[in-house]
Formats: C-alpha cells, structure tokens, sequence
C-alpha cells in the first residue's frame, strides 16, 4: 500500500517519529542518573546508607534529629547476598553505591579485597577501639587500618525447651559428650518424635561458628597482605566437628531439615527439637518464628569439648563501612562510627527492645538496660548473662576473601553428604581441593 | 483512500520499466525509509536489550577477571573450564535426561487431554479446558511455592519428602507438567478448531471410530502444532531455571547450585561474582539449545511446516 501523501501515511510517519523520540529519551534518562549529587553546597550533607537491620528506620529519625550537619538517606536494599550483588556490581560500576554500607563480618575481607572501603582510621576510628573488644575489633580492621565500624555479633549459647527436657528427665548438657548422650536418652524416651536439635549443614556461619569454638582456622589471611592466603578447610578441629555431627545424624538424634524453612519453625514450635544452637540474634529470632512456645525457652552456655574449657565462637554479625564511592568520607565516618555508637543508648535501646540486636560496644553489653534484660519469651531469664560471657570469651577468626564461595563448598559438600549418606571428612576433603584450586585460579598465592 | 489507490495503480508500471527515472528513484528510497521507520522501534528495542547485552556478554566471556588480578584476555580459556568442569557435566547431562523424559510425556498429556476436550463438546469438557489451564495462569514463583508447601514431610498431605536426592528431579518434572501441560493442551486444541469438518464425516462414512480419528485423521493434521509446542519444550527444559532457584532453599543438599546448568551460571554470576566465567556457561549453554532445537526441526523436517 502507498500511503506517501495521504493524511494518514503523514500521521503515522509522524507517530512513528514520536515513538522513536519517545524511546531515545526513556534511554536517555534510565542512563543519566545520579550525577546531580555534590552540587548542593549549603545544609546538611547527604550520606546515603544501606542496611537491613529491622526496625532501622527509628534509629536512623534519632540519629537525623541529633545531627544538624549530617542526613541520613536510608535503602534497605535487601538482606544479606542481594544486597552484596547490588553494592559489588555498583562498586564495579563506579557509580550507584552509597556512603555507608550494612557488611557482615564475614564480608569485610571480600569486599577490601577489591579495594572498595574507605580506611577509617584516618578519619578518628582508632578513637573509639577502646569500646571494643579485641576479637571483635580484629574482625573489622588491621593494625591501623579500620575498615569497619562493629554493630553487632553473634555469641553462641544453646537455647533448650525446659518443658522438654523436664518431661524426659534431661539435664542440660556442659560437653558435647553430654550433650549426645542426653540425645540419646531424648530419642528413646520420646520414641524417636523429638530430635535433641536441628543441625544446619545449610548455614554456612552457623557451620563456621561451631568450628570456631573448636579452635579451627580455615584460612590464614592478612588484609595487609592480600596476594597470599592459606587454605585448611579440613583442619583437624574441623574435621572433630563433622565427625561428631555425622554420628550425631546418622544415629537419628540430630535432624537435618534446612533452616529458615517452613519445616524448620514447625519444628521448633511443635517441640519437635529439644534444643536450638543460637547466636546472640536468636532469642529475638526464636520469639517470632516459635511464638507459640513463649515462656518454654531457657538459655544455657554452648556445650563445650573439654569439660570446664570456656571456648566460644560466633556466628554473624556485622558492621558498617565506608565505600570509596563517598564525596564526603570525613561524614560518612561520623555515621558509621555513631549511628550504632558506643555511647548512643537510644539507638541501642531500639536495637535491643526492637530489631533484638546483640551489641559489640562494651558499654552497651555491660549496661543494665543489656545485661539485665528479663526475657518473657524465657521465662523471665536474663539471658544476655548467658551471651555476654561468651562473647567475650571468644578467639580470633579470620575469613577468606572469597567468603560466598566458602560457604558455598562447605554447604553444599555436607548437604550432599547428608543427602547421599557419604562420609562428612571426605566431603570436606573435596572443599577443601576446590578451595585451594579456585584461589590459585583467582591468582592469589596459596599456602 | 482512492487518492491513495490511483496513485499506486499509476506508480506501478514506471517502477516496472527498465530504465526508473530520477524521481521514481527518490520515491522508492522515500518509501524503502518509511518502511525502516516503522520498523525503527522494534530494531531499537533488539538492539538495546538483545543484540547489545549479547555481545557484552561475548566480550565477558572472551576475558578472565580474577580478584587479585583484575581483568585480563583469556580467549577461550573460560570455554575451556567449562568443557572439563564436571559440574557443568552433570547440570546438562541432568537437563537432558530431564527433556527426554518431561517432553514426550508433557506434550503426550497434552495431545490427549486436546483430542478428548475436541471429541467431547459437553459442558464438562468445557469445564475441563479452563482447569487445565488456569496452572498456566498462576505465576511461576507461586506456583512452585506452593508445591513446596505440597512436597514438605511436615505441611504436604503425604508426610513424604518429594525433596530428597532421590525423587527431586521427578518432583520438579511434576511441577512443570501441571503448569504446562494445560498450556500445550491449548496450543493443540487450536489447532484441532482450525481442521475441515468435512474429513471427519467422509473418515467417518468409510468407516473410522473416534479413536481411528483422532489418532490417524486428527493427530498428523495438526503435526506443525505439535512440533511447536514440542520445540518450546525441549527450550523449556534445557534452560530449566525457576523451579529450582525456588525449591532450593528447601533442600540445598539435593538441588545444589550447579543442578542446572542456568542456575549454576546464575550463581556464578550472583553469588560469586564470576561474571566471565558465567557468561560462557551461558553462551555454551545457548549453543547446546540451539543445537538441540536444530536436530529436533531437522528430524521432523517432513511433518512440519517449519522448514
């Protein structure tokens, strides 16, 4: 059809045009973003941060209305792994991160690796080192050099249904020993119905966690010295663990369903576990996935190897860092240093009351709004003198730079394990090769 | 509009001549412009969202990004891993073996649930053709959620793990089938709308039951129909992605993060940040369905119409 000179052929020449314009501008803007920043010379500065903590947005009111120079535009740009997609790809990119970012401690290492967080201690973070304690401090900087302000962490207690273990006449274990043997009694008492625990071979922290209680160092590694890292991922330590959550399993006393699960929370409301191996979160965390079981819950310390050690480990926690993509690092440090501040104990009230964070900051630990804390949920125990002991008692760790991947290959090593009913030290074995390769290919020099 | 036809009609013998004038010249690259303009926005689209990100992704593949290193040309050093990984193997030996079992049992679920509903024109069948497809109406996250809650030991009716390392690969094939199948069943039954009446009435007069219909008369007539709907499906299956991505959580250790291999190019991606590595999966990925599609059209060339 020749439609040239018609009035329609014009009209749609014309829409076509229109169209064409149309998209070349959405282009256009979608590519344009962001460059408007740093312009705005007068009032306070800007300083962009992304978290996910719960009950954030109170924290970050209080810290806007105590600060005249300084704002706070907040993003909860996911919880964990998708936020790191988001910031790794925006720190690539070189535009698009924010000043302040929400890193676990696990984290840190990857995230220096490619020379992305701003060096803090240029900017008074050695000032506020005092407030923390030493493990906790070496998680976040080296020598001089502060690459993150610590929020909170994750000491590791067992948390124990009283009523259950009234019920079968079990005492709470102090050794794993202990702890198996009363495992055992629970199965035969409850013929077979109720499992002393759930083990987690999906967590990758909770995994490191019960190894960093045992004395193991998977990695060797100095941010200072970023080229060389040491793997032994099958440590002896380790492999102790493993050996004794493998018989622990295959004896049908420990449960394997993945956390976070549906099954998993009907687990711990129905009584089905006996006892729950927590963090410092987890009495928060159990409170709103089990709410049924309020008053039934009691804490004790983590089971140890040797019988009167106190040996502890951690799993999670995190901090705040500054990213190199800031125009204002000397604010975006005041905010990582005070935004969960040592000092601040109206934020830390929120923190405690409300998103039920486990503090780093010694003041706050040892307060009494903290420390003497009666929990409902826990029958009224004052569980913190549970945790807070054992955060202090707990040793160095250093993570490996490629965290995702090591968690990774010791997640997916066991829970094929589980699965196939293969043995748990060959299956660590295997992570530990595929590390070791994967490190050499990523070009560090491996030890 | 008869403007518009007199002016055609008188155009159409001078652009036939031998020797075009200048002005008929100008007109026809006028008219060759008009045409590009309208397709103008459909090529912008490609090219910004298709044809660019594609060859992004062949100049990711093409380098090595280490973390201590930085970016360096690899060439094809990333193909190469990828060839001798052996979880790469498994996740397409596992698609594979998954596509040779979902395809001919999807689409024969279909084929006959379509010739049933066509046989039948009662109020059930009615009925029947909007349930069959309504799974295909239900989002796929949601739908895959749900079957988790249905496959759990704890939640599902029959206190059974659809999830352990055993069954997972059939579970998941379930999945698919119920939202699928009503899908296909659609397609075919279009097409069975679309057949001459009259070749049932003379097969019929020469004696044919309903059955000797549908299979001899119905099923090859609609032969380009179903050799769609199968090509769509075997691309189903070898990029299978969602389900898995969903039900992982569930059970990590039976479907792992290599379990396809789109969802280990996923993880290489997102989780490790192996942007390069992961674009070669994909690409080695594409070359796999490609090809696979190819040897399925060119086995079929003789039915189909998709020459």
């Amino acid at each position: 059809m020749n439609v040239r000179n018609s009035s329609l052929g014009r009209k749609l020449r014309r829409s076509a045009v229109t169209v064409v314009a149309t998209l070349t501008a959405v282009t256009l803007a979608a590519c344009g973003g962001g460059a408007d920043e740093a312009t705005k010379a007068d009032g306070p500065v800007t300083i962009k941060v992304w978290a996910w903590y719960p009950s954030f947005q109170g924290v970050v009111d209080l810290f806007n209305k105590t600060h005249t120079d300084i704002k706070i535009e907040w993003t909860n740009a996911g919880a964990g792994q998708d936020q790191y997609t988001k910031l790794q790809t925006a720190l690539k990119a070189g535009k698009g991160a924010p000043d302040v970012a929400m890193l676990e401690l696990q984290e840190i290492p990857t995230f220096q690796l490619t020379k992305h967080l701003v060096d803090l201690g240029k900017y008074g973070a050695n000032d506020v080192k005092s407030n923390y304690v030493d493990w906790a401090w070496k998680q976040v900087s080296t020598g001089d050099s502060v690459y993150a302000i610590p929020v909170d962490a994750g000491p590791m207690a067992l948390l124990y249904r009283e009523d259950i273990f009234q019920k079968y006449g079990l005492t709470v274990p102090a050794t794993w020993d202990e702890y198996k043997a009363q495992a055992e009694k629970l199965k035969s008492a409850s013929g077979g119905k109720s499992f002393i625990t759930d083990f987690g071979a999906s967590d990758g922290g909770f995994l490191t966690g019960l190894q960093w209680q045992a004395g193991a160092k998977p990695y060797t590694y100095d941010i200072a010295d970023p080229g060389t890292i040491s793997v032994a991922v099958n440590n002896a330590e380790t492999k102790k663990v493993l050996t004794y959550w493998e018989g622990m399993v295959n004896a049908g006393l420990a449960d394997t369903t993945a956390y976070g699960t549906t099954d998993f929370y009907n687990g711990l409301a129905s009584g089905k576990y006996a006892t729950y191996i927590a963090a410092g979160w987890g009495p928060g965390y159990l409170q709103s996935v089990a709410k049924t079981t309020s008053g039934k819950w009691r804490a004790a310390p983590l089971p140890q190897w040797t019988a009167g050690a106190d040996a502890q480990g951690d799993w999670g926690g995190s901090s705040f860092a500054v990213t190199d993509q800031t125009k204002h690092p000397e604010q975006a440090a005041t905010v990582a240093k005070e935004i969960f501040g040592a000092t601040n104990t109206d934020a830390w009230k929120i923190g405690i009351d409300e998103a039920y964070l486990f503090p780093t900051a010694t003041p706050i630990l040892e307060s009494d709004a903290f420390m003497k804390k009666e929990y409902e949920f826990f029958g009224g125990q004052k569980v913190n003198e549970v945790f807070v002991p054992a955060y202090n008692a707990i040793g160095e760790f250093a993570w490996s730079p490629f965290n995702s991947y090591n968690f990774n290959q010791l997640t997916t090593g066991l829970g094929q394990a589980i699965e196939k009913k293969t043995s748990w030290t060959a299956a660590i074995d295997t992570a530990q090769a595929n590390i070791a390769q994967y490190a050499t290919q990523q070009g560090f020099k491996v030890q | 509009m008869t403007e518009v036809q007199t002016k055609s009609a008188a155009a159409a013998p001078a652009a036939a001549g031998p020797a075009p004038a200048p002005a008929n010249k100008r007109r026809h690259w006028r008219e060759a412009a008009t045409g590009w303009l309208f397709v103008l926005p459909f090529a912008v689209l490609l090219v910004a969202f298709l044809l660019l990100p594609m060859g992004y992704a062949l100049k990711l593949s093409l380098y090595r990004s280490t973390l201590v290193e930085g970016e360096v040309f690899a060439f094809l050093d990333n193909y190469q891993q990828a060839f001798d990984d052996p979880l790469v193997r498994e996740g397409v030996v596992r698609v594979l073996l998954f596509g040779l079992v979902q395809t001919p049992l999807m689409i024969g679920i279909a084929l006959v649930a379509a010739l049933l509903i066509d046989g039948a024109t009662s109020r059930f069948s009615r009925v029947f053709r909007l349930a069959a497809f309504v799974p295909y109406a239900v989002p796929v996250v949601i739908g895959t959620l749900m079957w988790g809650f249905l496959y759990s030991k704890e939640t599902g009716p029959l206190s059974f793990d659809f999830l352990s390392s055993g069954v997972v690969l059939g579970s998941l094939g379930n999945i698919v089938t119920w939202q699928w199948a009503g899908y296909n069943m659609i397609v075919l039954y279009a097409a069975l709308q679309g057949l001459p009446k009259e070749v049932y009435e003379s097969a019929r007069i020469d004696g044919a039951g309903a059955v000797q219909i549908a299979l001899r008369i119905k099923t090859p007539m609609i032969a380009s129909a179903l050799i769609l709907a199968t090509l769509f499906t075997i691309m189903g299956t070898l990029q299978f992605f969602t389900e898995p991505l969903i039900l992982q959580p569930l059970n990590p250790g039976a479907i792992t993060q290599h379990y396809t291999p789109n969802l280990y190019a996923f993880h290489q991606a997102f989780s490790f940040q192996q942007y390069n590595y992961s674009a070669a999966i994909s690409f080695l990925l594409g070359a796999v369905v490609f090809v696979g599609s190819y040897i399925f059209l060119f086995a079929t060339r003789k039915r189909s119409a998709l020459r």
